[in-house]
């Protein structure tokens, strides 16, 4: 292959190469803006990873210095809730020994538990 | 006296430094000697960038076109977040890969191997806090090693050709915290090194010692990334049993082989701890037979299988590209050994998938296009340096 040649096929798939980070890039990655400004603070890109109420157990155990937290039952068996709380909220635990319950505001609470924080999509509970 | 290329040191460098900060923390060193492997990391990694600038550049600017779209996505999807990044953020706050044993999270898969968790945790340490984004970058990171090396076999147009492979077949896999891209890439450069050093009689690599250092550190990067490492490094091994004994040279080959081999140590301790702590694994344990039994024998099964499995366009692709490629040239002895890595390889995939304790299409739909990309992978790059041999052949 003669060196002209060459430096045009080097060109052709430099540009297939730029083409697919491209494509990645646009149509593949779920990039965002927001979290490219600051992607080393502590906070960053959750909103776009896990749902409102998943940040809402975080902030609720923060506010009531929670050490160890259980749920109800209803959000045990929505397994990505369940899931995402459990690893978004760690090191703080699960343990199916502690009286600190969240529950789901739709759901009814029973009568034993005493409500001691709300927010805008659950309820901590001890019961 | 052997000049060493600059591109085999970076690289044997960087992936013994990632192996390093997994054996620090195993061995429950502090913070501060994690930070120290890190920084020498980042210091290699800058030597890559400026000692030689303008070498492999194709490589440096799309690597920080990749750290850039990894530092801009979040972390949505379950397996890099509920496992990958999950170990992590265990690694990070328990400072110990061991802390599993009390089994939290069982949906975790506690009992996969933790080398790019460890990284990442490594990450988040030098960071001071936890983070969601900056961590997963480790997996980016992760690539460098094979990508770099692999520089020393392609040249100028190959290595374009190579990297436009890896942008197609790994694609979004390459800063997105899935593990399996990085099984893919591993694969094929241990596979690649065994068929150079161990197979193949003809070629002057065999004489540099540090090729035989960078096989040894991917082997174990490779059974130390996932699962499916283990059982490729076990398939890769099996295959160069079988064709040096049929070359009637395992003898002569014995000692190097012995010695690469002992890459299966660490996993082996690994799993060794898992299995004492009780740590199961979904795959492995005593349903496996009642699982598959109903399934082997319906012939539906298969053909769904393979639906999922070759039906995929990249492997297509891939397989297109090596058939034209070794039709043109000819070379038997590397598609031999392709071959039996492959066949063995769907085979396993098979087992695994007819006995899976899950759903069958959801296994299948979940999982097939990704673990499928070891293989096309595989065949793309063989493909591929056949056609450097090509090359090679026209110029002498």
């Amino acid at each position: 292959m003669n060196n002209q040649n060459s430096k045009k096929l080097s060109l052709f798939f430099l540009i297939i190469c730029f083409l697919q980070i491209i494509y990645i890039f646009h149509f593949r990655s779920g990039f965002q803006y927001e979290i490219i400004k600051n992607p080393f603070e502590k906070n960053s890109g959750i909103n776009f990873a896990v749902p409102d109420p998943v940040i809402e157990t975080k902030n609720i155990i923060k506010k009531n210095k929670v050490e160890s937290f259980n749920l109800s039952l209803s959000i045990k068996d929505n397994t990505a809730l369940y899931q995402r709380i459990i690893e978004f909220n760690y090191p703080i635990r699960l343990k199916n020994n502690s009286d600190i319950f969240f529950f789901l505001k739709e759901e009814t609470i029973p009568k034993e538990c005493k409500i001691i924080d709300k927010g805008e999509f659950l309820l901590l509970t001890k019961c | 006296m052997i000049k060493y290329n600059f591109n085999e040191i970076i690289a044997l460098l960087l992936s013994f430094l990632i192996l390093n900060n997994l054996l620090l923390i195993g061995l429950n060193f502090s913070d501060f000697f994690l930070k120290i492997n890190l920084i020498l990391f980042f210091i290699v990694l800058l030597g890559f960038y400026f000692f030689k600038p303008f070498e492999n550049w194709y490589l440096k600017i799309f690597f920080i076109l990749i750290i850039l779209i990894s530092l801009g996505t979040p972390t949505f999807e379950w397996d890099p977040r509920s496992i990958w990044l999950f170990h992590a953020k265990r690694i990070f706050f328990d400072s110990s890969i061991f802390s599993v044993s009390d089994n939290y999270a069982p949906f975790s898969h506690n009992a996969y191997p933790n080398l790019v968790p460890a990284f990442a945790s490594s990450l988040a340490t030098f960071l001071g806090h936890w983070n969601e984004i900056f961590p997963k970058t480790a997996f980016s990171f992760m690539f460098l090693p094979p990508l770099i090396v692999s520089y020393v076999f392609f040249k100028n147009v190959k290595y374009l050709i190579f990297i436009s492979l890896v942008l197609f077949i790994i694609g979004k896999y390459l800063f997105t915290g899935w593990a399996d891209g990085l099984v893919a890439i591993y694969f094929s450069l241990s596979a690649f090194l065994a068929y150079l050093l161990l197979i193949n009689e003809n070629n002057s690599y065999r004489q540099e010692k540090i090729l035989y250092f960078i096989a040894f550190s991917f082997f174990i990067s490779l059974t130390l990334i996932k699962n499916e490492g283990f059982a490729l490094l076990s398939i890769l091994f099996l295959s160069i049993f079988i064709i040096t004994i049929y070359k009637k040279n395992f003898k002569k080959n014995f000692k190097k082989i012995f010695y690469l081999s002992l890459a299966f140590l660490p996993v082996i301790l690994w799993k060794t701890f898992c299995y004492y702590n009780g740590i199961g694994n979904d795959y492995v344990n005593l349903s496996l037979f009642s699982n598959i039994l109903p399934r082997i024998v319906d012939f539906e099964n298969y053909l769904l299988i393979s639906y999922y499995l070759l039906l995929n366009e990249k492997f297509l692709f891939s397989l297109a590209f090596f058939v034209v490629i070794f039709w043109i040239n000819w070379n038997k002895e590397l598609f031999v050994f392709v071959f039996i890595n492959a066949i063995l390889y769907l085979l396993v995939l098979f087992l695994v998938f007819l006995s899976t304790p899950l759903d069958f299409h959801f296994q299948l739909d979940s999982t097939a296009a990704r673990v499928i990309k070891t293989l096309s992978f595989l065949l793309a790059f063989f493909g591929l340096y056949n056609l450097n041999l090509r090359k090679d052949k026209i110029v002498n």
